[in-house]
């Protein structure tokens, strides 16, 4: 779906770069795009729809090289649904829809009956015919789904599209992203700060910082990783030297009163308590740690710092 | 509680719509259509339309019906034939434009600033050069639309009433209709120049007046302090005036040819320039 080596982005030739080398293949799913604000997450999505070219290194979106001539093509294959409200106030949802489908090289006739169709795809069937200046937050998200959705894109980038949502409006919109992606066979990338959303949906999971790619890869092997993380409790505690040879077991993420968080070597715990065994104490507890997809973010962006 | 569809059907074939510069120029002229401005200056315009109409029926009347034999003299005095005539076939219309290219191309590129819907429009196969294109052709298109009727329908009831010998020159619209064009293009320019500057529509409107006004103020000071007549051509609405005076011949037009074409060579590209580096892609945040 989108593939990039080294790939680098600067706003002026002098300028430091704001995308630093990147290089990374993502296959056709729901990607979680996380990062910090100033991470570079904007900058790559400008990248991928062709508006700003490279200034080092290759990559292809849908097939198409970044730069390439055809970019501005490319982007009729691609939907985008931004953070902000970018909304026609004073039309209808319906005529906006039509003018994004139009936009896209829709003919009037045909962009005008998708309008009806998206709509009633993300719920707004009703209210479709009123102007958006007086609809809710959740339905301006809506109607912004329904404009990435206008042309039946292969691929949309969806930017904080939970955002200012309550939690149904959430789940709801959540279940839309995931209808998109199971009946539309449509790619998604999903650009987060809400790590709950990104785990929920995204099945690949990207995470960048400061113009660099601190961890990326899918969401199943994070949660094997996730599922290596452990709580071991003893019934004394270890002395220096067994603390020392806890590392045998895997990475000691925190000590703390006889609990030590653990980043197991092996999935298996069963090995923990042959260690115990083997070095003559008691490990009375193993707690699995699941659930902790921010620390993975935390860590991953601040490295060394344990949790 | 929202229903939703089922599901969604697949899109009709791409690449089977018109071109983005022309959807984004129908999509303001369906805007302006719904404002009640537009229903405001339509009737503005309408009521002068009737006016410069029915001064060419009664100038026809004057000089056909032996009832106003005694008036003859003096129709011809006020009803001049010449080329000021002409000239003065799209005035007071011009003078009026003006407010209305402030009040609706101020907020053009304005407008899509505060809604911030062109980084949206660049996320489609919409190119910079496809958006500038829309908002000049929108910009200039509407002041040419309306000054059209003012141009042609008093030649055509002249033609109707009198042949060729009626007040209205037979050549009146090849003249007029160039001379349009360029002042159209001055206004549209200068237009979405002010609004790029913009953040919100009302700032637009500000921004137009200001540059259209502050121009003419400045180039009435050094034609003053000076003496000299050619710096009249910094000024916008004296230039947009003076293209038909010397598209149609008038002795004394308010600007000469040099300065006229130098002026609105320098408003036409100073602000399309000026339009075009801050609608870039790079100027947008997504």
């Amino acid at each position: 779906m989108i593939a990039f080596e080294n790939l680098e982005v600067r706003y002026a030739a002098a300028a430091a770069p704001a995308l630093k080398g990147l290089t990374l293949s993502l296959e056709r799913g729901i990607v979680g795009l996380l990062g910090p604000n100033g991470a570079g997450k904007s900058t790559l999505l400008k990248a991928l729809l062709g508006l700003l070219t490279p200034s080092r290194g290759s990559g292809t979106v849908l097939g198409v090289p970044l730069g390439a001539p055809e970019a501005a093509r490319l982007r009729s294959r691609i939907g985008y649904m931004p953070e902000y409200d970018a909304l026609i106030e004073d039309a209808s949802a319906y005529e906006q829809v039509a003018f994004w489908g139009e936009l896209s090289g829709l003919a009037p006739e045909a962009a005008r009956d998708r309008a009806h169709e998206v709509l009633y795809f993300v719920g707004l069937d009703e209210a479709r015919y009123r102007p958006v200046s007086g609809y809710s937050t959740g339905m301006r998200q809506r109607v912004k789904l329904a404009q990435a959705l206008v042309h039946s894109p292969e691929l949309i980038f969806l930017d904080e599209p939970t955002n200012g949502l309550d939690p149904d409006g959430r789940r709801r919109m959540l279940e839309l992203v995931l209808r998109v992606h199971a009946e539309l066979g449509t790619g998604v990338i999903l650009a987060s700060h809400l790590l709950g959303d990104v785990e929920r949906v995204a099945d690949q999971l990207v995470i960048l910082d400061k113009g660099e790619i601190k961890a990326a890869g899918s969401m199943a092997g994070l949660r094997k990783v996730l599922a290596r993380r452990v709580e071991l409790r003893f019934l004394d505690p270890l002395n220096p030297a067994q603390e020392a040879d806890l590392a045998e077991l895997g990475t000691v993420l925190e000590a703390r009163n006889g609990l030590y968080d653990l980043e197991l070597t092996e999935a298996d715990p069963a090995a923990t308590f042959r260690w115990a065994q083997a070095r003559g104490t008691t490990l009375v507890q193993v707690t699995p740690r699941h659930d902790r997809l921010d620390e993975v973010l935390l860590r991953a962006l601040h490295p060394g710092t344990g949790d | 509680m929202p229903i939703y569809a089922p599901t969604l059907p697949p899109a009709p074939d791409l690449h089977q719509g018109h071109p983005p510069a022309l959807v984004l120029m129908r999509f303001d002229f369906t805007r302006l259509w719904r404002q009640k401005i537009g229903r405001f200056f339509g009737f503005a315009f309408l009521m002068l339309l009737l006016w410069k109409v029915a001064r060419i029926y009664i100038d026809h009347l004057l000089q056909t019906n032996p009832a106003f034999k005694t008036m003859q003299d003096f129709a011809k005095t006020v009803l001049t034939q010449g080329a000021d005539f002409q000239s003065d076939l799209l005035n007071p219309a011009m003078y009026l434009l003006w407010f209305l290219v402030a009040l609706v191309g101020g907020g053009l590129v304005a407008r899509d600033t505060l809604y911030r819907v062109r980084p949206l429009m660049y996320a489609h196969p919409v190119a910079p050069r496809d958006y500038l294109l829309a908002k000049l052709g929108f910009a200039a298109g509407l002041p040419f639309l309306i000054l059209l009727p003012f141009a042609l329908l008093p030649w055509l009831m002249s033609l109707l009433l009198a042949g060729l010998h009626g007040p209205v020159w037979a050549t009146a619209p090849l003249r007029l209709l160039p001379a349009m064009a360029v002042s159209s293009l001055l206004m549209g320019s200068l237009a979405i120049g002010a609004s790029s500057m913009a953040a919100t529509p009302r700032a637009g409107i500000g921004w137009v007046l200001g540059l259209v006004l502050g121009a003419g103020t400045l180039a009435s000071m050094i034609h003053g302090l000076t003496g000299l007549r050619f710096v009249d051509g910094l000024n916008p609405v004296m230039l947009a005036e003076a293209w038909p005076q010397l598209f149609v011949g008038v002795d004394r037009p308010m600007v000469a040819w040099l300065p006229a074409i130098l002026g609105t060579a320098f408003h036409i590209s100073l602000w399309t320039f000026v339009a075009a580096r801050r609608t870039r892609p790079s100027e947008v945040v997504i």
